[in-house]
């Protein structure tokens, strides 16, 4: 401990801690299986019913208790406290009101935990009434299910009720399960509530990489998905929409085809470029938006301002510069850059191409193959998964110079050069349900992309993500999410003790863990060695784990033995000889 | 003379290349009438092409033009070319659009209150008081309740009261009503141009060939100063049935399903190849297709895609009842036609008794009836087997809206399956067989995203618009996989259980043992053990397994080890089997090599992977095939699947003879299989795939995105399952211990106790790593 160190920065520090410890805590994980046709086999609804609690459903009257608690006490506002660290202890104070709240409702119902709320914070019966049933609802629809009864109707032939598709917390109407998911209707997107989300997310975003770098990213890769975009009728889009400075505008049906600049003054910080990889998903159900997005970054580098505050113009600029310098002699730089100016605004071929900024597989194709590739060990070095994703994903959306639309034409050089322009890659996470470690397809994307930026503008990007489903929108790091998510989940007994409950397929879904962390070494190399270290310490160093992983499920067990093996080899980690010695053991057969 | 009709949909080229004709003929003008349709986004050459019309053009009518885009574009064109227009007719258009329409005396632009809300709800009483005898006063409130119903339609979405916007869909109804009431308004004066764009409009709601040739008849006689066309007699607007059952055979529609079913018994018998069915089962509902059909396509005579599907369907021995409806709102004509009232005497008892006077009507009196005999519905049972909407829109609600609430719970309550075909409206057949992508932006919208709100499955094409063509024309090929698909599906209606054989489809993915029954957050293994024993309580002859681990063991182990396989294999399917059974085999073979190649397959034979309990199947779908092959991950697009891929398949369809497949969990390969986006064609490998085979897919309710993918293109109807149970993560081990540590350095008052937790957190931190965060530290190097 520094000696100077005073008391003050000490308490800090510890708070700092405290909050950590408390983020991990709190973070909601998935803590086993669904049995297909069983009612959930929550343990403990209050967590569950608690976020639900925490957001304003305005379809259901329903407003967010800590919201209502704080309007109650007087306090300014929660969600400012949301953003202060130093009123942590008054919104400590308030979450433990609503936690308590809750509690009150899971034992004794909707009517004893209002008169508590009432007499604890004043809140009005009335007021909060309609959340606690609100919750009572979500309570008994998890408490039966029939998806067994929809299935056996589907078969004989029946109608199968639509509805929509989300995680519980984002929109209790999911509830009753099997139903007919549906999409979204593409031109909804971005709804209003989604655009102001998404103004605080952008800015959080800017900000971080501002503290981190002391000026803005001239340019910005975006992964965009279906699957969030329609959960959240498209926070994804509006981030960027707001990275560039503009508005949807909707027609007079009510359908988002048109932008709106939002000028300088208001915007007080210049216009980012973006880089926007879409799914193929994304595409098949989005597409006007794609077109959108198009519209809005070409808008852009046509606005005639500073070049310091429209870095998509001066990308645009400079590109079209760069060709032109390519063909006619060197100098006159003045002249040209009024030329290219020119060309800037009058649109045509060499703009279209300098201006391509959507991109996404062939038509009728999908994904990344990197995930493939990582999990079959299959590359052999670094830029290799790069350059695979360049070669899925460099298929335009865009117009030609006719105003045509492009359906997907195959723009690999463009791609290079709008990736070369790139100091930060970020997608937006939606979801506790699925993390980035849960699926293959976080570091497909968000790893692929980050790989190629890392050769094409030969400095390896800051990689963000942000947590859009918390009240509180929070940016991080891919580093911290990678350890978060191990903390949360694949290190907690509580997540595998829950996976574990189901044999098998629990060690399957541990070694998924693993592979898909290992996707984030390979791709991005944001692992820390101890999380492996870790990993190998929990499930295969123990005696009595290793057994039972083996009794379950030796297949899946040696599966994850080999892939800590395999980041040994490629580098990831380099732990105690005797550590590796015993993993090989393991695949040799011996304890 | 010219005249240039810029429209979106497919049954109004007919009907106009007719007209120019029949008026040049009849009357010897010199008529030329250019036609545009708006469905898509134009590019910078087609803009130019309509600038050339516009530009020497007469008289203008906008009809359907909703995309903001080319509204823009063309408004620019309008006030352009305003000199030379005599008359601009806009109909049915957004509000900016509607502000064009200029004739004579008339411009809506001048119009108060187009489009604003408070003068559109006290129109509605206005409108509703005169409608006996049409003043000056409320001819022009109509007018302007013509004009803006479009805007306050949409808008009326987002308002609470989704009631109104479907009340205003039955606008249609008073079409047979204006002409009469148009007689009462004096041909000069003040109102001559208000009544001239009524008369129009009316012309315009039933587009009828003649209709539309009067329609520009009509206009060319009261705003061309031209001695050849002021004395034509033009005939008043010629009424059809607002709803009615119509068939390609009949010669006029039906309004009642008494007639119907005497006029299809009596066409059976007389048909030479029918197949020995008697005049009662002619339409027997557990075999006859319900299906919804576009109103304008059906007066305008532009059909012969209707009538493709029609004898697709019957030349698979099922009936069909093709009805026609407002298409604002399909509920009226589905009590009416699809549903058999039990109560005695009351079958042909209009469901509802609509006697809506007026556009604007208070319509509220009509939900009611409607809900009154929802109510009562428990009474009724359907007439048909499953219903097929060909309309393009949403059930309940038109172009402009959807209320999916009102129209599930109508189709629930019915309870058979509800299609939503696909006719190339705003794209040419060509233009669709040759996009990689399948159905445009407009229509995948339009057609498919919305319909699916409301329940609809199976988004495939049937027909279209060629380039050359004037009128919609069906896809032969598609029109047979739609027709036999449905009596796949009436198969599982009508049949014993215990003669069904279903395929419930597993994934294993990345290919090994572990992973056997991958799916997100579902424990597959278990619930199969579930669902075998429900399925057998249902009445299907299979044998349960006990308990999960004896599934395991027989699906992992079984014989696996003597193939060399993952899992147990239940069939072995040899070269020539396979190429006599699987038609794309050759195709297979140009990518993939010789059959059967490398994966899933042993000496010679192609590898079925799964066991079999009596009469189902759990088998186990084989992946990409990139982990033999990686250079195949390379790739930026794909060809096609392997040989055991197609094996798969072809063993469902024709020797395992599935009746449907059960996909459990969310996902599998076949719907990411190379083919258009959506709309797929017979060269689309997940058309190819699934086949005729009814598809089910048990997908995560999370996965709204993906689920959509299967659902569009492998035709699956989704059912979602619930995610696991969500809890805080708490703390644990060294992380609770450390908090403790926190809690008592907080709490604690004694300043050296303080200095040593302060310590022994600092310690505890960093054997945690926690402090990685909190330096912020960037990444590892």
């Amino acid at each position: 401990m520094n000696p100077k160190e005073t008391a003050t920065e000490r308490d800090a520090r510890v708070t700092r801690l405290y909050e950590q410890l408390v983020e991990i805590e709190q973070r909601l994980i998935p803590t086993g299986l669904h049995v297909f046709g069983r009612a959930s086999e929550l343990q403990e609804k209050a967590d569950l019913l608690r976020m639900v609690a925490s957001f304003d459903r305005s379809e259901h009257g329903a407003r967010a208790l800590p919201r209502l608690i704080a309007e109650a006490l007087g306090v300014d506002s929660y969600d400012a406290l949301l953003h202060e660290t130093s009123a942590s202890e008054t919104r400590e104070m308030i979450d433990g009101i609503v936690a308590e709240a809750v509690r009150q409702f899971c034992e004794d119902g909707v009517e004893t935990a209002g008169d508590w709320l009432n007499s604890k914070a004043g809140v009005d019966r009335e007021e909060s009434r309609p959340t606690f049933l609100l919750l009572a609802k979500v309570a008994e629809q998890l408490d039966s299910n029939n998806e067994i009864d929809s299935l056996v109707r589907a078969l004989r032939g029946e109608y199968i009720r639509p509805g929509p598709g989300s995680d519980i917390v984002q929109n209790p109407f999911v509830l009753p399960t099997g139903r007919n998911t549906h999409a979204v209707n593409p031109y909804s997107v971005p709804s209003q509530m989604a655009f102001a989300r998404a103004e605080r997310t952008a800015d959080a975003l800017l900000r971080r990489y501002f503290d981190e770098h002391g000026r803005y990213p001239r340019a910005l890769a975006l992964v965009l998905w279906g699957l969030d975009n329609i959960k959240t009728h498209g926070e994804g889009v509006a981030q960027a929409l707001w990275l560039l400075g503009v508005r949807p505008v909707r027609d007079a049906l009510n359908r988002a085809t048109e932008i709106e600049v939002i000028p300088l003054e208001q915007l007080r910080r210049p216009r980012i470029d973006v880089v926007i990889t879409v799914s193929g998903i994304f595409r098949d159900l989005f597409t006007p938006t794609m077109a959108l997005l198009d519209k809005a970054v070409r808008r852009v580098a046509t606005l005639d301002e500073p070049l310091d505050m429209n870095y998509v113009r001066r990308n645009v600029l400079e590109k079209i510069n760069a060709n032109d310098a390519k063909g006619e002699q060197a100098g006159r730089l003045r002249t040209q850059e009024r030329n290219v100016s020119a060309k800037v605004d009058a649109g045509g071929f060499e703009f279209d191409d300098a201006v391509t900024r959507v991109f996404s597989n062939a038509p009728g194709n999908y994904g990344t193959n990197v995930n493939f590739m990582v999990m079959q060990s299959a590359w052999e070095n670094d830029a290799t998964l790069g350059d695979l994703f360049v070669t899925r994903k460099c298929f335009a959306y865009t117009r030609d110079s006719k105003g045509r639309s492009v359906e997907g034409r195959e723009a690999r050089g463009l791609m290079d050069d709008a990736l070369s322009l790139v100091e930060a890659t970020y997608q937006n996470i939606d979801s506790f349900e699925v993390g980035i470690t849960d699926v293959d397809h976080y570091f497909e994307y968000l790893g692929g992309i980050s790989k190629a930026v890392e050769t094409r503008a030969k400095s390896r990007p800051s990689i963000y993500l942000s947590d859009s489903l918390s009240p509180q929108t929070k940016i991080r790091s891919l580093e911290e999410t990678v350890r978060l998510e191990t903390r949360a989940k694949t290190l907690n007994p509580k997540w595998y003790e829950g996976m574990l409950k189901h044999g098998f397929r629990g060690v399957a879904e541990i070694e998924n863990h693993v592979a898909n962390t290992f996707g984030w070494s390979a791709t991005a190399n944001a692992v820390d060695p101890w999380i492996y270290t870790e990993i190998s310490q929990t499930f295969l160093l123990d005696t009595m784990m290793l057994n039972r992983l083996r009794e379950l499920n030796p297949h899946s067990l040696k599966s994850l033995v080999r892939r800590l093996l395999e980041a040994h080899d490629r580098g990831f980690w380099n732990p105690d000889e005797e550590i590796l010695e015993r993993l090989r053991d393991i695949i040799e057969g011996g304890a | 003379m010219k005249i240039a009709v810029l429209y979106v949909g497919s049954s109004l080229l007919a009907p106009l290349r007719n007209a120019e004709q029949e008026i040049n003929r009849r009357h010897g003008l010199d008529l030329r009438v250019v036609a545009h349709n708006f469905g898509a986004v134009f590019s910078d050459e087609e803009w130019s092409g309509i600038e050339t019309d516009l530009r020497d053009t007469d008289v203008v009518f906008v009809i359907h033009v909703m995309d903001g885009e080319n509204a823009a574009r063309l408004i620019a064109l309008l006030d352009q070319y305003r000199k030379r227009h005599r008359a601009v007719v806009v109909m049915n258009c957004m509000p900016a659009l509607m502000k064009r329409t200029r004739l004579g005396r008339l411009n809506f632009a001048r119009l108060p209150r187009i489009g604003s809300r408070k003068g559109a709800k006290t129109q509605n009483n206005e409108a509703a008081e005169g409608a006996e005898s049409l003043d000056a006063r409320n001819a022009t409130t109509l007018l302007r309740s013509i004009g803006s119903w479009i805007g306050r339609q949409a808008r009326s979405k987002s308002s609470e009261n989704g009631a109104k916007g479907h009340a205003r869909a039955q606008y249609l109804k008073f079409a047979d009503r204006l002409p009469s009431l148009l007689r009462f308004v004096p041909s000069a004066g003040a109102l001559r141009d208000v009544k001239n764009y009524l008369m129009l409009f009316c012309y315009f709601l039933q587009p009828s060939p003649r209709n539309i040739r009067s329609m520009l008849l009509y206009a060319l006689k009261h705003y061309l100063d031209d001695e050849r066309v002021r004395r034509v007699e033009i005939p008043a607007p010629e009424s059809l049935p607002i709803i009615g059952i119509y068939h390609t055979d009949a010669s006029s529609l039906f309004e009642s399903f008494d007639a119907y079913r005497s006029w299809y018994g009596a066409r059976r018998t007389k048909t030479k190849d029918q197949r020995s069915m008697t005049k009662a089962d002619a339409l027997d509902p557990k075999s006859t297709i319900g299906l919804l059909l576009m109103r304008p396509q059906i007066v305008s005579d532009a059909r012969k895609h209707y009538d493709g599907l029609i004898r697709a369907i019957e030349a698979e021995g099922l009936s069909v009842m093709p009805i026609i409806s407002t298409l604002m709102d399909n509920r009226e004509a589905c009590e009416k036609f699809f549903l058999q009232r039990e109560e005695a005497g009351s079958g042909e008892q209009p469901a509802a008794n609509l006697s809506c006077d007026f556009v604007d009507l208070d319509l509220q009196s009509i939900k009611e009836t409607i809900h009154e005999n929802t109510r009562n519905k428990i009474e009724s049972r359907a007439r048909v087997s499953q219903i097929v909407s060909l309309t393009g829109f949403s059930f309940v609600g038109g172009p402009a809206m959807n209320d999916s609430e009102a129209s599930a719970n109508f189709l629930a309550e019915i309870n058979i399956p509800y299609r939503s075909l696909v006719s190339l409206d705003t794209q040419t057949i060509e233009s669709w067989r040759e996009s990689f992508t399948g159905l445009n932006p407009v229509q995948t919208g339009m057609q498919v995203a919305i319909p699916e709100i409301d329940g609809a499955t199976a988004p495939l094409v049937f027909g279209g618009i060629s380039e050359r063509g004037v009128e919609p024309a069906p896809l032969e090929d598609r029109c047979r996989r739609v027709a036999r698909r449905l009596k796949r599906w009436n198969h599982l209606q009508t049949a014993r259980r215990d003669h069904l054989k279903v395929a419930l489809v597993l994934y294993c993915f990345p290919p090994n043992k572990g992973n056997i029954g991958t799916a997100a957050d579902l424990d597959v293994l278990a619930s199969l053990v579930d669902l075998l024993a429900q399925l057998k309580k249902d009445g299907y002859r299979v044998d349960v397994p006990e308990r999960v681990d004896e599934l395991r063991s027989k699906l992992l182990d079984g014989n696996s080890e003597s193939f060399g396989a993952t899992a147990n294999v239940t069939y072995r399917m040899n070269v020539d089997e396979y190429l006599r059974l699987c038609p794309f085999a050759e195709e297979i073979e140009a990518e993939w090599g010789r059959a059967p190649g490398t994966i899933n397959s042993i000496d010679g034979d192609l590898l079925i992977q799964g066991i079999m309990l009596g009469n189902i199947f759990v088998g186990v779908q084989p992946t990409f095939g990139y982990e033999d092959d990686p250079m195949r991950l390379l790739m930026s697009k794909g060809g096609t699947p392997h040989h055991g891929f197609a094996a798969f398949y072809t063993y469902l369809e024709k020797v395992f003879k599935a009746d449907a497949v059960v996909n459990v969990g969310t996902h599998g390969a076949m719907e990411f299989m190379p083919g258009k986006q959506v709309g797929l064609s017979s060269e689309c490998w997940p058309d190819r795939l699934i086949g005729e085979l009814p598809n089910i897919y048990i997908y995560s309710v999370n996965n709204p995105s993906e689920g959509t993918i299967a659902k569009r293109r492998s035709y699956a109807e989704l059912i979602s399952y619930l995610t696991p149970p969500i809890e805080n993560a708490g703390l644990y081990k060294g992380l609770a211990a450390l908090k403790d540590s926190i809690m008592a350095y907080r709490t604690s008052t004694d300043e050296p106790e303080r200095a040593r937790l302060f310590q022994s957190i600092e310690e505890c931190s960093r054997e945690l790593n926690l402090n990685l965060d909190q330096a912020g530290a960037s990444h590892p190097s």
